[in-house]
């Protein structure tokens, strides 16, 4: 007995250590060779390579932490090329939106995070109340649309997205659909409604609804709603399988979720229905900012470019099905022209970043 | 001439010092949260009145309840039938039954969910038959399921235990009183096992109340889930102090009414005890017994592994990477060996304290100890984040911050597996220690701790286990960077990605099937 339970532990132990080490020499060997691969490559291609940029890119270093509201699954390889074309040390804490925004106003000056990327504007805006973020470089923020920043500069759009619905065409007719997010108050929609309560972007559609429409509109929306009887899912991405598998006939996400599925399967019976006006054909931004604390600004700052680099664009647009903010990137062609879209005009991100708190409090009112 | 009677003795001064800070570090979550409650900015009527707190309460007060009359049932049944039934290979049987216990509550809702989902193997099977609409399996109904499946072994392994330490001399005489087979167990065996038998529900009970990762991927509405939907939501309102503190409330609630009923000590005999022959059975009830056992195992254990290997199967053909989940396979493991060994060093002096020093500080540490048993841990870890970050921000998001977590929810087990091992050391050993001229030390390195070691290798194994499986804690106080399975585990499922999810749960099985083996060939009450 005595024997074999020392036996087990140091067994415990072998298997822990050799995880370990096995794990740091696969990382180095991969990138060793990366690296190997890539300066040789580097000097036949660029013999002479501008001095300025070099330098520019010599100054680039260090560690950078990135809260991200963004999932793992749609950021990801951006962040992973940025960390290996700028040799900066890179750490990602994945969350939602939301949290990680309440998460940094409650850090404070002590926050570990370099750049806050988020979701929603609604997020961002949380953060820039409480006067965390920095204000950002003018060639920073000219970089998108006016409608995408924040009008005081404290955060930047990344990549649009538009809120949307999801329907399931072998269940849903087009002449039943409503005209605006209210009009899914019908007991033609008993039971056949999906959300996602906690997700950050139906927060801030239901900040955007209150601040267009008051409040009192919104708390008998959400009570209704619910009355209906809805199905309720952890994110947008559920929603969009459930359509897909004939579980849900309409769900209310972000338009992205969507194309993903039509791309991988050109058959499947799912759409996105953009409405006509109101706060449920919202256009929003997802976007960065670099937070005061922030230890190494020039890596934040060179993060925040990288994500309006072409390639980062073109990810956002061609995997991720966003629209791209950048001047001269083609939006992917699944997409509609961002100009037919009905959002509401001259929303002001830092305003309806007021109305969350109300946004969340009137969701867990009404029962969700 | 110095005796170890139980009040003259002194504690030593070290012992003293060392639990008052042990003590100070435990109670420190549950003070802060008691001083945010006191502090809130709102009336307490209003979150009685904007938040559907009573509904959260009933529906977590009646979950509490199904399962763990369920769990006792379904493990006083295995137990009995394993240990005093003549049935084919019953260690096989038993270790069958027990091995559930390495299943995590998220893990199997995941299977039962993503088995009933569109592309899910019950589908697939029932479509062979042309089945094509079955209905999947939510709420209270799947949570009562998913939760009795993986809590009902905890039962099994401590009723067990003392049901092959009974001695059955006192069957005997309830048999030549003329009592039959089914009075002997409801009115002998079962009330003689009172104390494994609250001891067990104890743990099955808190274990409900504390869950989180079935009860959301269930939607059944707890206070667990309405912490976590707020904290996404939110970090900073003051509805995640106030479910935390309910929680907590009944949490501590719960031990002490289980704790109240007076603990009887009718199952410590004196001498070697008599072990009863194995009962033989008719055909008839062989049938019976040997269905029972097919279908709990066939639930709690073969379905999910069937569930799991398929989602595995298809992600492998479609060329899921394996390189993906090695991070949090090291991340689990070196957070669960790190919490298991601390909880051993710190656990040993309360331990000793409680059990050989009978002073007012002993009983009263004893007294927090069992009450604290089981705190929620989603509790815990939403006021150790409030705590790091508010006052102690040089550990914030640290190692350091989450083993602390961890162990202030775990060190109970490390604790109650000790003092079970404790009960062999008796004081007349310690009073032939103490005449032999033996120091304090001396007698704890040459009597006590050879008798008790193996109750605390118990003890650690079952935190390292527990460290293992834990979710909510890990998400809230993780050091960014640091991923353990759980946490992929949760990501991927959360994503519905169910092929990615099952190869980290499938790791996250077979290291744990190593402890929970050692687990359940150990006797742990003895």
């Amino acid at each position: 007995m005595n024997k074999r339970s020392t036996a087990l532990f140091m067994a415990c132990l072998l298997i822990f250590s050799a995880c370990g080490s096995a794990g740091e020499q696969g990382l180095q060997g991969e990138r060793g060779e990366k690296g190997e691969a890539g300066e040789v490559s580097q000097a036949a291609i660029e013999a002479a390579v501008d001095a300025a940029l070099a330098e520019e890119k010599a100054e680039v270093g260090g560690s950078l932490v990135i809260y991200s509201g963004r999932k793992e699954s749609l950021v990801s390889d951006v962040i992973t090329a940025f960390a290996e074309e700028t040799g900066v040390s890179v750490e990602v804490r994945y969350a939602k939106s939301a949290a990680l925004a309440g998460t940094i106003a409650l850090e404070g000056a002590i926050s570990p995070a370099d750049v806050f990327l988020s979701q929603d504007p609604v997020s961002l805006g949380i953060v820039a109340k409480e006067g965390l973020f920095d204000v950002l470089p003018q060639n920073i923020l000219d970089n998108v649309p006016t409608w995408a920043v924040d009008q005081r500069g404290y955060w930047v759009g990344t990549s649009g997205r538009s809120r949307a619905l999801v329907v399931d065409t072998r269940d849903v007719m087009d002449s039943e659909l409503p005209k605006d997010i209210y009009g899914l108050n019908d007991e033609k929609f008993r039971g056949r409604l999906g959300l996602a309560p906690t997700n950050s972007s139906f927060i801030a559609m239901v900040s955007c609804m209150i601040e267009q429409d008051g409040e009192e509109k919104v708390a008998e929306w959400l009570t209704a709603i619910n009355g209906l009887g809805y199905t309720e899912y952890p994110k947008n991405s559920p929603q969009v399988a459930a359509a897909d598998a004939g579980e849900l006939d309409i769900g209310m996400i972000n338009h992205y979720y969507t194309l993903r599925t039509l791309a991988e399967n050109g058959d499947s019976p799912i759409k996105n229905v953009f409405l006509d006006s109101g706060c449920g054909a919202m256009v929003m931004p997802a976007g960065a900012g670099i937070l005061s604390s922030s230890q190494n600004k020039t890596a934040a700052m060179a993060f925040i470019e990288y994500l309006h680099s072409n390639s980062a664009q073109e990810h956002f647009t061609n995997t991720v099905f966003e629209f791209p903010l950048v001047a001269g990137v083609t939006p992917n062609e699944l997409l509609p022209s961002i100009d037919t879209l009905n959002s509401p005009e001259d929303l002001n991100w830092s305003a309806l970043a007021l109305w969350q708190e109300k946004a969340v409090e009137l969701i867990a009112k009404a029962g969700f | 001439m110095n005796q170890y009677s139980l009040k003259d003795v002194k504690t030593p001064k070290i012992l003293f010092f060392s639990n008052m800070i042990i003590l100070f570090v435990f109670l420190m979550p549950i003070g802060y949260l008691v001083y945010r409650f006191i502090n809130f900015s709102r009336s307490y009527t209003s979150f009685f009145n904007s938040w559907n707190v009573l509904d959260l309460l009933g529906n977590t007060f009646f979950l509490f309840l199904t399962v763990v009359v369920l769990s006792l049932i379904i493990g006083l049944a295995v137990s009995i039938i394993t240990v005093r039934f003549d049935i084919y290979r019953p260690k096989i049987f038993f270790t069958l039954s027990v091995l559930p216990l390495v299943i995590p509550s998220y893990i199997g809702a995941l299977t039962y969910v993503s088995a009933f989902s569109p592309k899910g193997l019950f589908v697939q099977i029932f479509s062979v038959f042309g089945l094509s609409e079955i209905s999947g399996i939510e709420g209270f109904f799947g949570s009562c399921v998913v939760l009795t499946l993986f809590t009902y072994p905890y039962v099994v392994l401590i009723c067990s235990s003392a049901l092959r330490n009974l001695d059955s001399t006192v069957e005997d005489a309830a048999r030549s009183l003329g009592k039959n087979k089914f009075q002997i167990y409801t009115q002998v065996v079962i009330p003689r096992l009172k104390k494994p038998i609250i001891f067990s529900s104890l743990l099955v009970g808190l274990y409900v109340i504390s869950d989180f990762g079935a009860v959301s991927l269930m939607r059944y509405s707890t206070l667990t889930k309405a912490i976590y939907s707020y904290y996404e939501l939110k970090i900073d309102g003051d509805p995640v102090i106030f479910y935390s503190s309910l929680l907590i409330v009944m949490a501590l609630f719960i031990s002490f009414v289980q704790r109240g009923t007076e603990l009887s000590n009718s199952s410590k005999v004196s001498g070697t005890p008599r072990i009863p022959e194995r009962s033989q059975l008719r055909l008839k009830s062989k049938f019976f017994v040997y269905l029972f056992l097919t279908v709990v195992i066939i639930l709690g254990l073969i379905l999910p592994i069937s569930v799991l290997s398929y989602w595995l199967v298809r992600g492998l053909m479609s060329g899921n990477s394996v390189r993906a989940v090695f991070g949090g396979v090291v991340g689990s493991l070196s957070t669960s060996l790190i919490a298991a060994i601390f909880s051993v060093i710190i656990a040993t002096p309360i331990i000793i304290m409680v059990a050989q020093y009978k002073s007012k500080f002993g009983n009263f540490l004893e007294r927090i100890m069992l009450a604290l048993y089981g705190l929620p841990h989603i509790a815990v870890g939403v006021s150790i984040l409030f705590i790091t970050i508010k006052i102690f921000p040089g550990i914030y998001q640290s190692f350091t911050a989450l083993i602390v977590s961890y162990l202030i929810v775990f060190l109970p087990q490390a604790i109650g597996a000790g003092q079970a091992s404790m009960e062999q050391v008796k004081f007349s050993y310690l009073d032939a220690s103490n005449g032999l001229g033996n120091s304090k030390f001396q007698t704890f390195y040459k009597i006590t701790l050879p008798l008790i070691y193996r109750g605390l290798f118990a003890g650690g194994a079952l935190v390292f286990l527990s460290t293992m499986k834990e979710l909510p804690q890990t998400l809230l106080l993780r050091p960014t960077g640091l991923n353990t399975m759980a946490v992929d585990i949760w990501s991927y499922a959360s994503e519905g990605l169910f092929t990615q999810a099952a190869f980290s749960s499938f790791i996250l099985l077979a290291i744990s099937a190593i402890p929970t083996y050692i687990l359940s060939t150990r006797n742990l009450t003895k």
